[in-house]
């Protein structure tokens, strides 16, 4: 079964989480986004709710901060691809309920937040994201 | 005394006409096949000619080692086990392997390396077609060093150029083809004194060394913060803007499937396209309504390219092979390594063996590896499984390390899939995670690696050329990467 279709069965038992997940509950940024960067059917269902996304920290931007982004694969920083840092067009901004502690950009966690539609631009970093998880915990997974 | 006998006999079977009968293994395909091989290279004759097109395809960081994942990939996406499949440019009757490295790398990088392929010389790391004199980052070194390009000599045999991306149009590969810099990076601003690359192209499409290209980047077209038409964002502080004033000067702009789709390829007018503001999707990632792939990118450029009665030099290259390598993301490396040679294929199809030059090659490898030993149609992608006596297949039984876990047919040497992580007290510490095949076979899957690194990187061995038409035949034994351009120059100056 393709995502696709699969989406469209989770459609019919109402937006259950995809089954894509390994752990009960948990999704993965895939199922947030549609290809095209549009939000997946599973994301606008869950607006406002808290779930569990998969994914990796990416090296967090400030010390001491409750801010970090949520990649899908390992940010890899790679010189000859890039001239900068720079991010995926698909990812997950988190805000923390508390202060964040460092975890190594290729280790996956599991964050579950309350998820957050429409762009939005951090007033203290600048950052602009199109969706958030906010009062975030994550865990290694 | 047992040597000369096996030697005598031999020589008797091999002299006799009965050659094939005489042995039990004769019946076997593997033999029957392998006889029709012969005899179609008996049967091949040289091609000659003079070129009228050269077809140059990079696919980047598709060494000897990834092309084999792609093979198998490829094959297994279409049912096989794999191991069997021939890619299209594997049937090509030439092959020779490159030596990649660059005048002062051992382990090379995209811009000497596609610059080495466009000028026939060798190159210091980090530039672009400058000379040896060349020092990479000091502006004042590209002053009497720049190199005269192939699409520079083939436009003035009247030849049309093109260029044909999933990278940014001024990335490493695709600036080789008219650019001139000593630093690689200098894609949208460069020191006083020294040209950035997107101008550098700007300049080629006005001066008419190149008539065709596609790629991503637009970027380093538009002025900073000014919003393109695909999406994305401009970051030159010059305050130019290079896309309208190319469309001011004639050339048509695409920047979507809908107006690629609407471009007129007549031949009339210089063509630009930039779908992304920075690299084009991933193959995995692209949707055919956002923008159109490397096969459709090749074909519509060999249309307008073919206009001209007098020829056409396209490079084509499939960019992000490399960068998906870089992430230590065998799943993309081989869906767009796929789409590089469902690209090629279709080139083929386009075009006639008899005038013109196909070479199929890449800039250089990656530190990608394969493990053992797997059975037939052990996923390429997945875990290493077993052989099982008396039958060709795998077992179903992934094979285990000492440490007990499953492991994967593909690694990589370095890279952010590493085992070794970072711990609380900033040392390093490692043990494999245990994996299953679903976990394995996932798109964003990173293979285990070992060496601890924020990207994957790139390896000093050797790519393979594969190539057809014109004086192909040129193309064998073992070469410096410069040698193409010396290929590709005597077949479209053949007389």
């Amino acid at each position: 079964m393709d995502r696709r279709a699969f989406l469209g069965a989770s459609l019919a038992i109402g937006f259950a989480p995809p089954a894509l997940a390994q752990d009960e509950g948990v999704v993965r940024m895939r199922d947030l986004y549609n290809k095209n960067l549009s939000f997946s059917d599973y994301a606008k269902s869950m607006e406002g709710s808290r779930v569990s996304v998969q994914g990796y920290m990416a090296p967090p931007l400030k010390a001491d901060s409750s801010f970090f982004v949520l990649t899908k694969r390992p940010m890899a920083v790679c010189p000859f691809c890039e001239t900068e840092a720079e991010w995926p067009d698909d990812i997950l901004a988190v805000y923390t309920k508390r202060t964040l502690k460092t975890v190594p950009f290729n280790i996956r966690i599991v964050t579950s937040g309350q998820l957050a539609l429409g762009a939005y631009t951090d007033p203290e970093l600048g950052f602009v994201s199109r969706v958030r998880l906010v009062d975030a915990i994550y865990e290694r997974g | 005394m047992k040597t000369t006998v096996t030697a005598a006999l031999l020589a008797t079977l091999s002299a006799s006409a009965a050659f094939a009968q005489d042995l039990p293994q004769a019946g076997s395909d593997w033999f029957t096949d392998a006889q029709k091989v012969i005899q179609e290279k008996i049967a091949a004759q040289p091609n000659t000619k003079k070129a009228k097109n050269v077809i140059l395809f990079v696919a980047d960081g598709n060494g000897v080692g990834t092309n084999y994942a792609v093979r198998l990939f490829d094959g297994q996406s279409k049912g096989m086990l794999g191991s069997e499949n021939v890619l299209p440019y594997e049937t090509y009757p030439y092959t020779a392997l490159i030596k990649t490295y660059n005048i002062n790398a051992q382990t090379p990088d995209s811009a000497p390396t596609a610059g080495s392929m466009n000028t026939g010389v060798k190159q210091i790391f980090n530039t672009i077609n400058l000379s040896e004199a060349g020092v990479n980052k000091d502006c004042a070194s590209e002053e009497g060093n720049k190199l005269t390009t192939f699409s520079e000599i083939v436009t003035g045999m009247g030849k049309s150029v093109g260029i044909v991306s999933t990278a940014r149009i001024t990335h490493a590969t695709p600036a080789a083809v008219y650019a001139k810099t000593a630093d690689r990076n200098w894609e949208g601003e460069a020191p006083e004194g020294c040209t950035d690359i997107a101008q550098q192209l700007f300049d080629a499409m006005s001066a008419g060394t190149v008539d065709l290209a596609f790629g991503g980047g637009s970027r380093y077209f538009a002025p900073k913060d000014v919003e393109t038409m695909d999406g994305g964002k401009g970051r030159r502080i010059d305050g130019r803007n290079l896309i309208e004033e190319a469309q001011a000067a004639g050339a048509q702009y695409a920047y979507d499937t809908a107006s690629f789709n609407a471009l007129k390829l007549d031949g009339s007018t210089p063509v630009l396209g930039l779908f992304e503001d920075s690299h084009m999707k991933y193959e995995y990632d692209r949707t055919d309504n956002d923008e159109p792939s490397l096969t459709d990118l090749t074909k519509a450029a060999i249309e307008q390219l073919s206009q001209n009665g007098d020829g056409f030099y396209l490079e084509v290259e499939a960019g992000r092979v490399d960068h998906a390598n870089h992430a230590g993301n065998a799943y993309r490396t081989l869906t767009d390594g796929q789409e590089f040679a469902r690209a090629v294929a279709l080139a083929d199809e386009l075009t006639d063996d008899e005038d013109t030059l196909i070479i199929v090659t890449a800039d250089h490898e990656h530190a990608i590896a394969f493990n053992g030993y797997c059975g037939r149609g052990s996923n390429i992608l997945g875990l290493c499984m077993g052989i099982k006596a008396g039958q060709v297949e795998n077992s179903g039984e992934p094979l285990l390390g000492a440490d007990g876990k499953p492991y994967t047919v593909i690694g990589y040497l370095n890279g952010a899939g590493s085992v070794m992580t970072e711990q609380a007290d900033g040392d390093y510490f490692g043990t494999r995670p245990n994996i299953d095949e679903d976990a394995a076979t996932d798109p964003e899957y990173l293979q285990q690696a070992l060496i601890p690194m924020s990207s994957e990187t790139h390896s000093g061995e050797d790519v393979v050329s594969f190539a057809k038409g014109p004086w192909a035949h040129l193309l064998t034994g073992t070469l410096e990467q410069n040698v193409i351009f010396h290929v590709m120059h005597q077949a479209v100056t053949a007389e």
